[in-house]
């Protein structure tokens, strides 16, 4: 070995690996701070809302964004202070895999006679679309991707209507599992994650399938 | 070790960790990019019906406009989309099936390429615009032309143009059975004679696509199954390029082109000499022409050896009843009737059709002589306004018609299309037109009618493009304008439906109304017709003859998918592989691996195809189910106007045809005389199975033909 060979650095590229490695991992940590904070840093959650009372399910929340909509529906007004029924409303959710949101029709089949649009703004808006023959346009709050099939009716007839065991009181228990407490919210905001770590923690906890083609289609 | 030193352990530690690190804090990020909140819209009824619940799906009856077959449908309905069709199993003719051309109709009405609003030249106007030039510019009698048409439709078509002053109609199908019905009125007096492949227990198609592209694919593919079904029918086909039914068929033999005729009076022959059957059922001329068919002559004409005619005729033998059927040119027609007329099958396999009443719904059937007749008359003047409506001439019309000089010799030429294609670049006028799935109407499927069948169809959502207006909806408007008589009272074409077909089923009731929409059918009263038949009828077996040195015979093929090229633009029917070449999104030409080695040319090679009226060059796929003397192009590619998907893709071989017509039926020939010629490129053509050889792996486990025989004598001389 000749001594007037010049030393090389070992690892001459380092400095680029260990830069590079600071930046991604500062995106990543900072992404999961953010997503932790909106996982429920200061969730108005709180864990004293409605649940079915013999069941286990994931208590994850979720601080979902303030989704303007084109009417300033109130759930915590119909269903809490009014306390009618999720279903009264929302009466594809136990038909379809979807909830669907409720025809005008059955929005006017009150409004025409109680909180009437002369009386309340946002009813002239709602009632203005209905003479002109308009369906509003909502803001889709809670969504799961395309690639995952997910059926309403199959789970109220789990937890609501073939569950003697759980003792379940109001169908408010049963939505509040994967919609958190409507009541708290205005229009609609989402309160739980909803990802598959979610569902399925409440799948292993009350004996759901576990096979992969089941919501994935 | 310093501490500030990072040797190789630790800098692989630090990468592993920190890898795995970012890994897994990466995988749980996507998940809530993919949970949108407040990105999608979502619309809720205004006052839906009380059977409508979203995410649940409805279905509609209604009838497919995808072919002249008129089958019946059951249209899946969502959130006010069709979403899915299926075969009505109400029908007689399709009964619960439909066919890849069927289920591509969403494709028909979601295309993006669909018209919106009416045009005059470059120029979009509005509806009142474009009927006020309509209405100045037409002078003389209007002249229709569209594809096979039937029901109400037909009714208000012939309203408008009687009101008009008489002008004609011009029904045209490049795809049809135009020889089949010209030999049945002849042979039995009965032009759509009533079929039954179920009944048979053998079958032999001269010449007839009867499981791809004939008169009513699906409803023979469903007699077929039971055909099929134990005791085992046996298909024999003979034709010069393999079909869909030819690859089913237990016997396939390749004729010469316009030989097939030969080779069903050779068996005739073969009946009549080796089995004794008598010829006493049929015409002297026919009878005669049988007995100069010897097997010699047969080889001579169709290049079929003695062995095969005897084996079809001992098939026929042993396994009666029998059907024939034959189609292509008026001879092959004639040649199947006789054979059926020979075996006994009229009256058995054979029944009289019906006549619908009023007979003014049956189905008028589109021919290449009408559209040889619309170019003669055009180029002579005597078209002054013409109306087209379901057919592309422009593309369709063989090249020997000049059909572009003809539609200019016109003076106003209206297009009601849902596309632009090669002939709305020659109109003045293009009106939108509603999708079938958007539009009321009626049809008298062309086997439906010997039940009285009426199809209906019915809206199964609301019109994408709100300007489009149903065939009927137009007919009606004209026909009121031309002052024809009974037609002030209806305001749409939904109101003229209705009063008729309450008028036909005798009460005008909503319950009645709504049985007839929720069946998708109605039935209709018919007379049955009866056989008569015909002593003086003769038989012209054409010289077909082997083609000259460097000469080829061009056969223009139809296929189940791309049909005429109407379905060009839709790339599910694009994409689902050819039945005979598995190729997709292109065109080929057929060619016999022995010719192919006699001009030298090799799997993918470009050829030049030229004949007295064109060329065209596309590359050669080398198939065995060809016959040596010809060469086949399917025929559907080639548009230059036909939409995003259908544009430029392959050649279109009905430019190479000329405008000779049949003697005896008016049809416009389909094959022609060409010369090939290598251009010298060779390109793969993609395919979805690309080799027929199994290279020793055994993935399908095979024995020889003969095999398979001697195992099934050796199985019957046991029993």
């Amino acid at each position: 070995m000749s001594p007037d060979r010049p030393k090389r650095r070992p690892f001459p590229w380092i400095r680029t690996v260990m830069a590079v490695g600071v930046v991604g991992a500062s995106i990543v940590l900072g992404g999961q701070l953010l997503e932790q904070e909106r996982r429920g840093g200061e969730s108005p959650v709180t864990e004293a809302g409605p649940r079915v009372p013999n069941a286990q399910f994931p208590t994850d929340t979720f601080n979902g964004k303030d989704v303007p909509q084109p009417i300033n529906y109130s759930h915590k007004l119909h269903a809490g202070d009014l306390g009618i029924n999720c279903l009264y409303c929302h009466t594809y959710a136990r038909r379809s895999k979807v909830a669907g949101i409720p025809p005008t029709s059955k929005c006017m089949g009150c409004h025409t006679v109680v909180a009437t649009a002369d009386e309340k703004p946002e009813i002239e808006k709602l009632a203005a679309m209905w003479e002109s023959g308009q369906s509003p346009a909502w803001n889709k709050v809670n969504d799961v991707p395309d690639f995952v099939h997910f059926s309403h009716e199959r789970h109220l007839q789990k937890f609501l209507f073939d569950n003697p065991d759980m003792n379940v009181k109001d169908s408010r228990e049963v939505c509040a599992m994967c919609h958190g407490d409507m009541v708290e919210v205005t229009v609609a905001k989402k309160m739980r994650p909803l990802t598959m770590g979610f569902c399925n923690t409440c799948h292993e906890n009350n004996n759901g399938p576990a096979d992969c083609t089941r919501c994935h289609k | 070790m310093s501490s500030t030193k990072i040797d190789r352990r630790n800098f692989l530690k630090v990468l592993g960790l920190g890898g795995a690190g970012a890994a897994l804090a990466g995988c749980d990020m996507p998940s809530y990019a993919t949970l949108e909140e407040g990105e999608e819209q979502v619309f809720s009824y205004l006052a839906p019906e009380e059977y409508v619940i979203p995410g649940i799906g409805v279905w509609y009856a209604s009838t497919c406009l995808q072919c002249p077959a008129g089958c019946g449908v059951h249209g899946r309905v969502r959130e006010g989309r069709a979403l899915k069709l299926e075969g009505n199993p109400n029908t007689a003719v399709n009964r619960g099936k439909l066919c890849q051309m069927g289920q591509a109709a969403l494709q028909t009405h979601y295309n993006p390429d669909r018209i919106a609003k009416p045009r005059i030249g470059a120029k979009e106007v509005t509806w009142a615009q474009a009927l006020a030039f309509i209405k100045a510019k037409s002078t003389g009698t209007p002249a229709w032309l569209t594809g096979a048409i039937s029901g109400h439709q037909g009714v208000l078509m012939d309203a408008h143009l009687n009101a008009s002053g008489g002008g004609k109609h011009y029904g045209v199908e490049i795809v049809n059975a135009q020889a089949w019905r010209s030999a049945c009125a002849d042979t039995i007096g009965d032009a759509q004679p009533d079929l039954h492949i179920d009944k048979a227990r053998s079958m032999v198609s001269f010449g007839a696509d009867v499981l791809g592209t004939w008169i009513s694919p699906v409803k023979f593919m469903a007699d077929y199954g039971e055909f099929r079904a134990a005791p085992r029918g046996v298909l024999t086909v003979i034709e010069p390029a393999m079909t869909l039914s030819g690859a089913n068929a237990d016997h396939w033999v390749a004729a010469r082109p316009g030989s097939e005729a030969a080779v069903a009076l050779g068996v005739a022959n073969a009946l009549a000499t080796e089995y004794s059957v008598s010829t006493s059922a049929l015409p002297t001329g026919v009878a005669d022409a049988i007995f100069t068919m010897t097997p010699e002559r047969v080889r001579e004409l169709s290049g079929v050896d003695t062995r095969t005619l005897s084996r079809i005729a001992g098939t026929l033998m042993s396994n009666s009843p029998s059907l024939v059927i034959g189609d292509g040119s008026y001879e092959n027609a004639v040649a199947a009737m006789a054979l059926n007329l020979m075996l006994g099958n009229i009256g058995a396999t054979i029944t009289p059709g019906a006549d619908l009443v009023p007979a003014d719904l049956a189905m008028r059937d589109g021919s290449t002589k009408a559209l040889a007749n619309f170019a003669k008359n055009a180029q002579s003047g005597d078209i002054q306004a013409a109306f087209i409506s379901g057919a592309n001439p422009v593309f369709t019309a063989p090249d020997g018609l000049n059909m572009k000089d003809a539609l200019a010799k016109i003076e106003l030429k209206v297009a009601i299309a849902m596309f632009e294609d090669e002939t709305t670049q020659f109109c003045d006028v293009v009106l939108p037109l509603a999708s079938p799935l958007e539009d009321w109407g009626t049809h008298a499927p062309p086997l439906g009618a010997a039940r009285g069948e009426i199809h209906v169809q019915q809206p199964l959502m609301e019109k994408l493009h709100p300007e489009a207006l149903g065939l009927g909806d137009i007919l009606l408007g004209l026909a009121q304008d031309a002052g024809a008589a009974g037609l002030d009272d209806f305001e749409d074409y939904y109101g003229y439906l209705r009063t008729a077909i309450s008028a036909m089923i005798g009460t005008g009731q909503e319950a009645a109304w709504q049985d007839v929409l929720q069946a998708g059918k109605v039935q209709a009263p018919a007379t049955q017709r009866s056989f008569t038949a015909n002593g003086s009828l003769t038989i012209n077996v054409p010289e077909s003859k082997a083609p000259g040195k460097g000469e080829l015979i061009l056969i223009t093929t139809a296929r189940q998918g791309l049909y005429d090229g109407r379905h060009a633009n839709l790339p599910w029917l694009q994409e689902a592989p050819d039945q005979i070449s598995k190729a997709v999104w292109d065109s080929w030409a057929e060619i016999h691996p022995t010719t192919a080695a006699r001009l030298g040319l090799k799997d993918g090679d470009y050829v030049t195809i030229t004949s007295a009226d064109g060329a065209l060059t596309t590359r050669i796929f080398l198939y065995k189910g060809v016959h040596p003397d010809a060469i086949a192009v399917p025929m559907g590619q080639g548009h230059t106007h036909y939409g995003r998907y259908a544009s430029s893709v392959g050649v279109n071989p009905l430019n190479l045809l000329g405008a000779d017509t049949d003697a005896r039926t008016g049809e416009v020939s389909n094959t022609t005389t060409v010369h090939v010629q290598a251009t010298g490129d060779n390109r793969y053509l993609v395919r979805l199975m690309d080799i027929d050889r199994q290279y020793g792996r055994k993935l399908t486990a095979t024995i020889s033909a003969d095999q398979q025989r001697r195992n099934q004598s050796n199985k019957q001389g046991g029993a």
